[in-house]
């Protein structure tokens, strides 16, 4: 009788536990179709920042009592180093490529499959955005009324989104960046960004590449005090037919002992980190200094092809 | 006493070993073998991008090659429980690694367990935690 009950139960727990997962797996995808919709509905990243901002009354002025806690050191809490996180493993990314950016892709991940791969940030380049929403490492974020700082350890990348009610650069003074140029307002406790100006770059290894036409916006938001979501739709017409909309977060980490630090980087601390692209396309370090030439730390190494 | 030999023990560890390699790409090291050593630390270079773990080896005729595994940067092994501290020279230790293709002493850092029993894996400095 009481292993009845017991079972009886347990079978009660799973089942319901099933269910809860199944609906919340059917309302994230049913948010995610929505927001695929939502970026659909417009030609443009700027016209969907406007309609974002339209929404929101034209957003709010942070002031010093009214700023939100971003405060910790953060990591990426889902992705690995694919720009979905809702890719599956070992499926192809999930963007709409125009039929010569999906050869290109084809190709790239056929010739990693033979090992040959480099990878543009090997020299301690920036990432560039929107990449930049996928580096592995340590993250923190600063919030102030006027201007909001995105860090990343990575090659030490900071975003500034200017919320000081700023536009962009006039068109005929802008020049591409790696991390473009972005301006944003508050809604509620949402930060909205456009970006544009962005460099021509890859989304991560074995994606897609972005050109210099790539524009992004982003809704970041705190949902809970150890995680913050970004909402991200990309829009570049060469490559994508439709926005390649995608949620990307960020975990705040365990910090007790305040040991986490974000360290500065370059690829000339240690020459045993020097690599440089082949003439067929691959990643070979050069000479380790491992035996009897010194450590090589702090030697700029003999460089490589950038 | 060295030993070098093929570990298919790994291969768990090497579905975790090739899941995030930042910075550079990994094609140059084997994608799926791997070698175990054994040895002494010679020297941790506690540096970005990537940190490198020095081990002595030495063969059956006394030869000593230095071998170099290669893990993440400082704060990413910092997570993982991994310093300078862990492996001081002259440390004994044995090292799991994906070898170069080329055949030069040095690996990706897949496993290292010290002399005392503990392990450190670099991988764990990725767990959202």
């Amino acid at each position: 009788m009481k292993l009845t009950s017991l079972v009886a139960t347990a079978v009660l727990l799973i089942g319901t536990a099933l269910l809860v997962n199944t609906v919340r797996a059917e309302d994230a995808a049913e948010a995610r179709q929505r927001m695929i919709e939502l970026g659909k509905a417009h030609k443009t990243a700027e016209s969907l920042y406007l309609a974002l901002k339209e929404r929101a009354h034209g957003g709010r002025r942070l002031a010093p009592s009214s700023m939100p806690d971003w405060s910790g050191v953060y990591t990426r809490a889902r992705g690995g180093i694919t720009f979905d996180p809702d890719q599956q493993r070992g499926a192809p990314p999930t963007a709409k490529l125009t039929p010569e950016f999906q050869r290109k892709l084809a190709e790239r991940i056929e010739m990693a499959n033979k090992g040959i791969e480099w990878d543009p940030i090997s020299t301690c380049s920036p990432p560039g955005h929107p990449r930049w929403l996928t580096e592995p490492f340590l993250r923190d974020f600063v919030v102030t009324p006027d201007q909001t700082y995105l860090i990343n350890e990575m090659v030490n990348d900071i975003r500034r989104i200017y919320t000081d009610g700023r536009g962009h650069i006039a068109k005929e003074d802008r020049l591409p960046l790696y991390n473009g140029d972005s301006i944003g307002f508050w809604d509620g406790d949402k930060l909205v960004i456009h970006t544009n100006q962005l460099q021509a770059g890859i989304y991560q290894r074995r994606n897609p590449d972005y050109t210099d036409q790539v524009e992004t916006v982003e809704i970041w938001q705190k949902v809970n005090p150890r995680l913050i979501e970004v909402d991200v739709w990309v829009y570049d017409p060469p490559a994508l037919v439709e926005p390649w909309y995608t949620k990307q977060s960020y975990a705040k980490l365990d910090d007790q002992n305040k040991t986490l630090r974000i360290r500065y980087w370059h690829c000339g601390e240690n020459q045993n980190n020097t690599v440089v692209e082949t003439d067929g396309g691959g990643t070979q370090f050069r000479d380790f200094t491992f035996d009897g030439q010194g450590s090589g730390i702090g030697d700029q190494g003999s460089g490589g092809k950038p | 006493m060295n030993t070098l030999r093929g570990s298919a023990v790994a291969a768990l560890l090497l579905a975790a070993a090739s899941s995030a390699w930042a910075h550079h790409s990994a094609t140059m090291f084997e994608q799926t073998r791997t070698i175990t050593v054994e040895g002494v630390v010679k020297e941790f270079q506690w540096t970005n991008p990537h940190s490198w773990l020095l081990v002595d080896v030495t063969d059956k005729n006394g030869k000593v090659t230095t071998w170099g595994f290669e893990a993440e940067g400082p704060s990413t092994l910092q997570r993982a429980g991994i310093r300078p501290s862990e492996f001081k020279a002259g440390t004994r230790v044995t090292m799991t690694g994906r070898p170069m293709k080329d055949g030069r002493p040095a690996a990706i850092w897949v496993l290292a367990v010290r002399g005392d029993g503990k392990k450190f894996d670099p991988r764990e400095g990725f767990q959202v935690k």
